[in-house]
């Protein structure tokens, strides 16, 4: 019964047109800002590598473009696409009266929850994957297969990998973006099950967010960055190291799943003492 | 099959429900009355564990909602006014979508309730497509898929036009009919309670103020259409000899038990009122809520 009810959350979420709105949004900023590198030439990371004895030809190639391309886009867009989905998964629901036809039937409300969240989940997963390889295909569109370049001077990454090196890094990150991806979509759906407009869930876990984004970034609590979300979400950047830190990885991917519990904990709290009314 | 006990639900200091008790028995078609913001929608939202009542305990089929839901909604199907669908599919993944949070559906089943209500041939359409009967016709095929014993409508003829109004009521008896099916009725549409109810109660501002079967309603006051020049003088007469109960909007006379309409005329051609007619004029479902709801127009003699 839950694969059934599963794959019926899928049906609604997918059958919708504003789903959808991420996956052009992410396609369209991902060949613009490949366009854009294909355009300048790599002339930051030319001058970078070239100090550094390397040689530009060797790393100009789809996988640093397909990084350089996903960097800012993992902080920025894929939060904000993954909110509007999380928060719209009960309150839109609750918004629209289809709520309280699902909630006449048998079913307790943390299950309803669960079921909701997983197909968040879901589509958080479709989203990570979509934004890992259209970065990589339309990358390859302006440059050819070669040597990775990763520069990422928030975190010191500063790493050069062959091509089958840098394409097993480029998917490990992509999958580590998940625990980003949940987690996020995670905040939207906590809100979205209180008593808001689904466009108030979002506007909350993106205002959280950001509150976040921004304190990790001011220099005066730089020795209290493990303290925030941003810092642990910012997982995926960790397989770009020369040596993967698979301790921080660990202790981050166990404090997401701690936090993702306790949202979807107060979630399924606030949405138990609710009264679903028309 | 419905057992409310002296239920209350508060919304902050506002009291939607106030110490509610109510009844169903199986078979029955039972009418909810009551105006806007009576308490209807929020009594009927406590049978279906929607809301959660302050006080006081709701069993449906059995069974407590507020502890036992999925127990209690096992054999139990309800409509809302405007009743919502996720417009962007068919009519047929709705039903899918709807009747997995019940039980494991198979398609038969969903072909034979698309057959029962009518909508064969258009449920693979978007519902965006449907109009308001075809969409009242979905929300009916979505209550029937559990095969339920006890059907919850809360407004069921909102927004239809008086053919969809008429044929929602055709349905409602059959399903009573058919399927042998317990209904719990909500409408402001009188005469269609009065059609289709056996048994009714009235909520004024969230407090019960009649439970009774319909056949009570019409028995219960004796009302006498008089149509006379000076209906004051006569009314105030016929209170002096202490023969009415009262009277209402210059037309209507209530008689006391012993009092019959003879005994009126010749009380008031004695008198030299003039009296142009007199005659038994049943109570109406409508006339008997107004009453309710409403003061007389003029007090009742008190002697």
């Amino acid at each position: 019964m839950f694969f059934a009810q599963l794959k019926n959350e899928l049906w609604k979420l997918f059958g919708k047109k504003r789903t959808y709105i991420g996956f052009i949004m992410l396609l369209l900023a991902e060949n613009g800002v490949s366009f854009a590198l294909y355009k300048t030439h790599f002339s930051l990371q030319k001058r970078l590598l070239e100090n550094n004895g390397y040689a530009l030809d060797a790393y100009a190639s789809a996988l640093t473009a397909a990084f350089i391309v996903l960097a800012p886009i993992a902080p920025l867009l894929l939060p904000l696409y993954v909110a509007l989905i999380g928060g719209d998964l009960v309150a839109k629901e609750a918004e629209d009266g289809t709520l309280r036809m699902m909630l006449c039937r048998p079913v307790s409300r943390v299950r309803l929850l669960v079921v909701k969240w997983c197909a968040g989940a879901v589509f958080s997963i479709v989203l990570v994957i979509a934004l890992g390889i259209l970065g990589i295909l339309c990358a390859r569109i302006w440059f050819p297969w070669g040597g990775m370049f990763v520069l990422e001077p928030e975190d010191h990454v500063f790493s050069v990998f062959t091509a089958s090196e840098g394409f097993y890094r480029y998917s490990l990150a992509t999958i580590f973006m998940l625990a980003e991806a949940f987690s996020i979509m995670g905040v939207a759906f906590m809100f979205s099950c209180f008593n808001v407009k689904p466009a108030a869930a979002t506007v909350l876990a993106l205002s959280l967010l950001l509150m976040d984004f921004i304190c990790f970034h001011i220099p005066y609590f730089q020795d209290y960055q493990p303290w925030f979300f941003t810092y642990h979400t910012r997982v995926w950047v960790c397989m770009f190291w020369e040596h993967i830190p698979w301790w921080r990885v660990g202790s981050s991917l166990i404090v997401l799943a701690g936090l993702n519990l306790t949202f979807l904990v107060i979630g399924c709290a606030a949405f138990q003492v609710r009264d679903i009314k028309s | 099959m419905i057992e409310l006990r002296h239920v209350i639900k508060k919304f902050a200091s506002r009291t939607a429900v106030n110490d509610l008790s109510l009844t169903v028995s199986r078979g029955e078609i039972f009418g909810l009355l009551g105006h806007n913001g009576a308490g209807k929608s929020t009594a009927i939202g406590m049978m279906l564990g929607q809301v959660w009542p302050t006080s006081g305990t709701v069993n449906i089929c059995g069974h407590d909602v507020t502890s036992q839901r999925a127990l209690a909604l096992k054999k139990v199907g309800a409509i809302f006014e405007a009743p919502a669908f996720y417009d962007y599919l068919s009519g047929w993944r709705n039903l899918e979508i709807l009747s997995h949070y019940t039980a494991p559906t198979s398609k038969a089943r969903i072909q034979e309730v698309v057959d029962w209500v009518g909508l064969t041939g258009r449920e693979q359409s978007k519902v965006r497509t449907y109009s308001h009967g075809m969409r009242a016709r979905l929300a009916l095929a979505q209550t029937l898929l559990p095969q339920p014993e006890l059907l919850i409508l809360d407004e069921p003829g909102g927004g239809l036009d008086p053919e969809g109004i008429a044929e929602m009521r055709q349905t409602i008896l059959r399903l009573h009919r058919e399927l042998g099916l317990t209904i719990l009725l909500s409408s402001h549409l009188l005469t269609e309670m009065e059609q289709l109810c056996t048994r009714i109660a009235v909520l004024n501002q969230g407090r019960k103020v009649f439970e009774g079967p319909i056949s009570e309603v019409k028995a219960s006051r004796r009302r006498v259409a008089l149509q006379t020049p000076d209906f004051a003088a006569a009314t105030t007469l016929l209170n002096e000899r202490g023969m009415i109960l009262g009277s209402e909007r210059g037309q209507f006379i209530s008689l006391k038990e012993d009092v019959t309409t003879a005994d009126v005329s010749r009380v008031l051609v004695t008198a030299g009122i003039a009296l142009e007619g007199i005659w038994l004029h049943e109570e109406t479902l409508e006339d008997f809520y107004l009453n309710l709801v409403k003061p007389p127009l003029l007090p009742t003699n008190k002697n």
